[in-house]
């Protein structure tokens, strides 16, 4: 990744014609071929900006950049006139954007309390495996029955699918025959609890901040 | 799912006062379905049969009807882009409208004065066949009666689909009395009306979507009529007619939640506390809570919003004892306040952690409502 603060002028000619007066920008080369052009306002949104495969040439106080663009050329000219910095960083490998985040979190906050799930449950293990992937947590509930948990940060038809799936395998086991599914999720969506209702499957909602003791419960005439 | 019904063959021709028209196509088409999932849904079935135009429209939840005179040339059957032909006919000049079918290219035409226009039609098969009303028997209800409870009682019905049970009002007529009750797990809104007559025997819970849309259209009514088909429930009032389908599930208890002793009773000038709440509630924002501060003699209603503002207003009240303060939800508590009727506000606190109830002079109505935790 190279770094740039400079003064200087930016011209845009391809699709249609844009060019930037002289001003202090941040120019960010990325080792991909994007090519962004900061200024200190205006949000998280380059100026300019061009997007990978690139052809970069570097002339001393001009940077070329191009990019084919059906029988067209797009062309980015940046014109130095004074550079302000220019460092160039090894970013190493990329990781990847942790989306899930919610859902372990929240099935690290069930674990340790199963019981907000609105029945006196106790952990037998996380991530309990069959054959169709992990389910997520697997309890016990007051008769020693076993519940099988899935926990998402919504609660939609796909991981009313899901849980089926995990709770058709668990059964085929004699001793967990009767083994019952809940849902956990932070929201629903009201046709994946119509659906859970007609398979049997319980809904619960769960809220992370609760669980981890940030926030009090609403306050509620009734559950 | 509802069947579909044997349709009309022929290619409807008929002409209709545009004012007649725009008048029942605004009452009708406030029952297209919003979502387009199902695109015939977004329909308004034309129906010409003897001297009579018939409007239907339904998004399987709610369906409503109407029907107007007019000079049929044609019978026939077609359903049409709800919204589409309510703008269309609306933007009229105002001379009678030939509506005709052209069924070979699935189009229907609409004329009036050098005016024309061609909106493709859909599959008049593919509308859902609606509860037949002519079946079932209605009694009469008090119109004023009925839409009074339904806006008292109807906002505090939850609007969080994935709660159906919620999202409708529970009606029971008992002799002599209409009870409505509504809760959205934060208040409840309960109305015992009295009727005179008999009443009809029903016990349901109805969406609260489909008793407002129900007040709306029998505004100009003395009476409405009410009747029972197998799971809806259908209601008549003008030339209109709406049909519901009850909502399946157990409504809460709601006398257990109504607490029988309170620590405070305060009558307060209702006017003046809602003026002051709507006034401080406008620093109320992004969920911050309404707090309620009662003193020695003074009611104090305050409201603070991180990075916005505070507001802060104080009033006489008759209260006694250690201060207690008490937060609310802004627009749950105006709610509230607009419901009850009247000038003199009962004002009925337990504890800061437990439910207020608010009641007028007459002890038909109460709303009550939970408080918010206050931090610090």
């Amino acid at each position: 990744m190279r770094l740039i603060v400079a003064r200087c002028e930016v011209t845009y000619t391809g699709r249609l014609y844009a060019h930037l007066p002289e001003s202090t920008r941040l120019l960010m080369i990325k080792n991909d071929g994007s090519v962004l052009v900061h200024a200190d306002a205006g949000g998280y949104k380059p100026l300019n900006w061009m997007t990978p495969p690139t052809v970069f040439e570097d002339e001393g106080d001009i940077l070329v950049v191009r990019k084919r663009a059906g029988k067209t050329e797009d062309r980015l000219e940046i014109k130095l006139l004074e550079v302000l910095s220019d460092v160039e960083h090894d970013m190493g490998e990329a990781a990847g954007l942790e989306k899930d985040g919610v859902e372990r979190d929240l099935q690290e906050a069930l674990a340790a309390a199963p019981e907000t799930l609105g029945e006196p449950l106790r952990l037998d293990r996380r991530e309990w495996p069959t054959d169709v992937g992990p389910v997520d947590l697997m309890c016990r509930d007051e008769d020693d029955g076993w519940v099988a948990v899935e926990i998402k940060r919504v609660g939609t038809i796909d991981a009313v699918e899901q849980l089926t799936r995990y709770l058709d395998f668990i059964r085929l086991d004699p001793a967990k025959a009767e083994c019952r599914g809940i849902l956990a999720a932070q929201q629903f969506k009201p046709q994946a609890i119509t659906l859970a209702e007609s398979r049997g499957i319980a809904c619960a909602v769960v809220d992370l901040a609760v669980l981890r003791g940030e926030r009090e419960p609403e306050l509620t005439l009734f559950s | 799912m509802i069947d579909t019904d044997i349709t009309l063959g022929g290619a409807l021709k008929v002409s209709v006062s545009k004012s007649a028209l725009a008048e029942h196509l605004a009452l009708v088409s406030r029952g297209v379905s919003s979502r387009t999932a199902v695109l015939v849904l977004g329909g308004i079935q034309l129906r010409a049969t003897g001297e009579t135009l018939s409007l239907a429209a339904t998004d399987m939840e709610l369906s409503l009807r109407s029907s107007v005179g007019a000079n049929v040339q044609n019978e026939g059957e077609v359903v049409v882009p709800g919204r589409l032909l309510n703008d269309v006919v609306r933007s009229l000049p105002d001379a009678d409208v030939v509506l005709e079918h052209l069924s070979g290219e699935a189009v229907l035409s609409i004329t009036s004065g050098s005016a024309s226009y061609r909106i493709h039609t859909y599959a008049a098969e593919d509308f859902p066949r609606l509860p037949d009303i002519d079946t079932v028997g209605f009694h009469d209800l008090e119109a004023d009666a009925l839409i009074e409870t339904v806006n008292r009682v109807g906002r505090s019905a939850s609007r969080d689909e994935s709660r159906p049970v919620l999202t409708g009002v529970l009606v029971r007529f008992e002799p002599g009395k209409l009870v409505m009750a509504a809760t959205d797990s934060y208040r409840l809104a309960v109305k015992e009306t009295p009727l005179t007559g008999a009443v009809p025997e029903l016990e349901a819970i109805i969406p609260a979507r489909a008793l407002q849309e129900l007040a709306r259209m029998a505004g100009d009514s003395s009476t409405v009529q009410l009747g029972v088909h197998e799971n809806h429930v259908v209601f008549g009032a003008g030339s209109g007619w709406l049909t519901t389908r009850r909502i399946d599930g157990q409504f809460p208890n709601y006398r257990q939640l109504l607490p029988e002793q309170f620590e405070h009773e305060l009558a307060l000038p209702r006017e003046e506390v809602l003026g002051v709440v709507r006034r401080v509630s406008v620093m109320a924002q992004r969920n911050s809570p309404l707090r309620l501060r009662f003193a020695e003699g003074e009611l104090t209603i305050s409201a603070q919003t991180q990075d916005v503002g505070e507001a802060r207003e104080s009033l006489p009240a008759p209260y006694t004892g250690e201060p207690l303060e008490i937060g609310f939800n802004a627009d749950f508590l105006r709610d509230g306040l607009e419901s009850i009727e009247g000038d003199a506000l009962r004002f009925k606190l337990i504890s800061p952690l437990r439910p207020a109830v608010l009641q007028g002079p007459a002890q038909d109505y109460t709303y009550l409502i939970m408080p918010i935790r206050l931090a610090g």
